[in-house]
């Protein structure tokens, strides 16, 4: 096969799929997210216990104050909101074929239904703000 | 009206890398994007190299991407596509020359999901009867020109070239799905495998790539929850 049959990244990126493209890049991207920040936190509690046994632990204090950042706290909130819901309706449609028929419904209403959820506790987060 | 024509070019025995060849060209809005490519091929470059056959949408030669999407060059309206057209051969398939891609990988695929009727019973005095019923359950299926424009569109087969892509399925559906075929267990063993049905990720560009209208998803569903409940 000659090299040419390669998809590159920017081959990739100027394919100009739909919404949907878009949903499965953001549903993937969220689950990396995921991933990484339970990392994080399984690696500083690691620091922390298995390390240090408990005491302070400078590697465990950089990761803990990085997760625990506004910009992170949301960016988690983000991910596992959008994973979450995004895999509802691919659930939803596989389950009833027939209903694949309203894919570009299905988009819509998960935008309707994913973004109070998120923005109104991000603004929270963002400013600062503390309920209960 | 004056249009812009942007072909990506390639000769594997002349040319390093793919480059952009530009042509302007006077064209009418109802010209189809397939008349520019062949006014540029008889009268500005003919070393221009694609494919095209039936010119009219059947027979599936002439898929490339046009604009950033895969479209049938004979079905699309300069129009539709804007005064600048921007012209790519298939991605995932090795360029040949020019917009021509070696499709043998892609038949290969459809040829492995046995896309033919199987039935060993003994035939009867005349034909295999089948109800309007029956033949609409798979009638959106048959509908396939095997042009190549949904696998390509298809981010798991760009990712992966041994998925079997959205076209094979839409094949293998075309014949599960028919009530006088046999072979239906064959089959779905192919399309249970790693690069069978379950590397779709209902990402849709195929069903908006289909140059035939096809619910390509709805297809691949199908057969998913065939295998689920089989
Ligand atoms: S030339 Fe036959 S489908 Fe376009």
């Amino acid at each position: 096969m000659s090299k040419l049959a390669r998809v590159t990244l920017s081959q990739f990126l100027t394919y100009r799929g739909g919404q949907p493209m878009l949903a499965w890049l953001l549903h993937r991207i969220a689950g990396i997210g995921i991933v990484l920040f339970v990392g994080m936190h399984v690696l500083a509690a690691f620091f922390l216990y298995g390390v240090t046994g408990g005491t302070a632990n400078t590697v465990a204090n950089a990761l803990t104050e990085f997760y625990e950042s506004r910009p992170m706290q949301i960016f988690i909130l983000f991910a596992v909101l959008y994973h979450g819901i995004n895999g509802l309706r691919i659930v939803v449609l596989d389950m009833w074929p027939g209903l694949h028929r309203f894919h570009r419904e299905a988009m819509w209403l998960q935008w309707a239904v994913f973004l109070p959820i998120f923005l109104i506790p991000a603004f929270l987060i963002a400013l600062g703000i503390k309920i209960g | 009206m004056k249009v812009k024509v942007k072909v990506r070019r390639f000769n594997p025995e002349k040319d390093h890398r793919p480059y952009w060849g530009e042509y302007q060209l006077e064209a009418q809005p109802t010209d189809r994007v397939l008349d520019l490519l062949v006014y540029i091929k008889g009268y500005i470059d003919g070393t221009l190299t694609f494919r095209r056959s039936c010119a009219h949408g059947i027979c599936g030669s002439d898929a490339m991407v046009i604009n950033g999407r895969n479209r049938l060059a004979c079905k699309e309206l300069v129009k539709d596509v804007g005064r600048t057209i921007v012209i790519e051969p298939l991605r995932g398939l090795p360029v040949i020359k020019d917009l021509a891609v070696d499709m043998e990988p892609f038949f290969r695929k459809y040829r492995s999901i046995l896309p033919f009727l199987i039935n060993d019973e003994p035939p009867p005095y005349t034909e295999r009867l089948q109800s309007p019923e029956a033949r609409e359950r798979f009638d959106d299926t048959t509908k396939c020109i095997l042009c190549a424009a949904c696998t390509t569109s298809c981010p798991s087969f760009w990712a992966n070239d041994s998925y079997l892509g959205p076209a094979a399925i839409v094949q293998a559906h075309r014949f599960i799905f028919d009530d006088r075929d046999r072979g239906a267990q064959a089959r779905l063993a192919i399309l249970a495998e790693a690069d069978g049905v379950w590397r779709c990720r209902t990402i849709y560009n195929c069903v908006d790539a289909c140059p035939r209208e096809i619910d390509i998803t709805r297809a691949i569903g199908e057969v998913k929850k065939l295998l689920l409940v089989e």
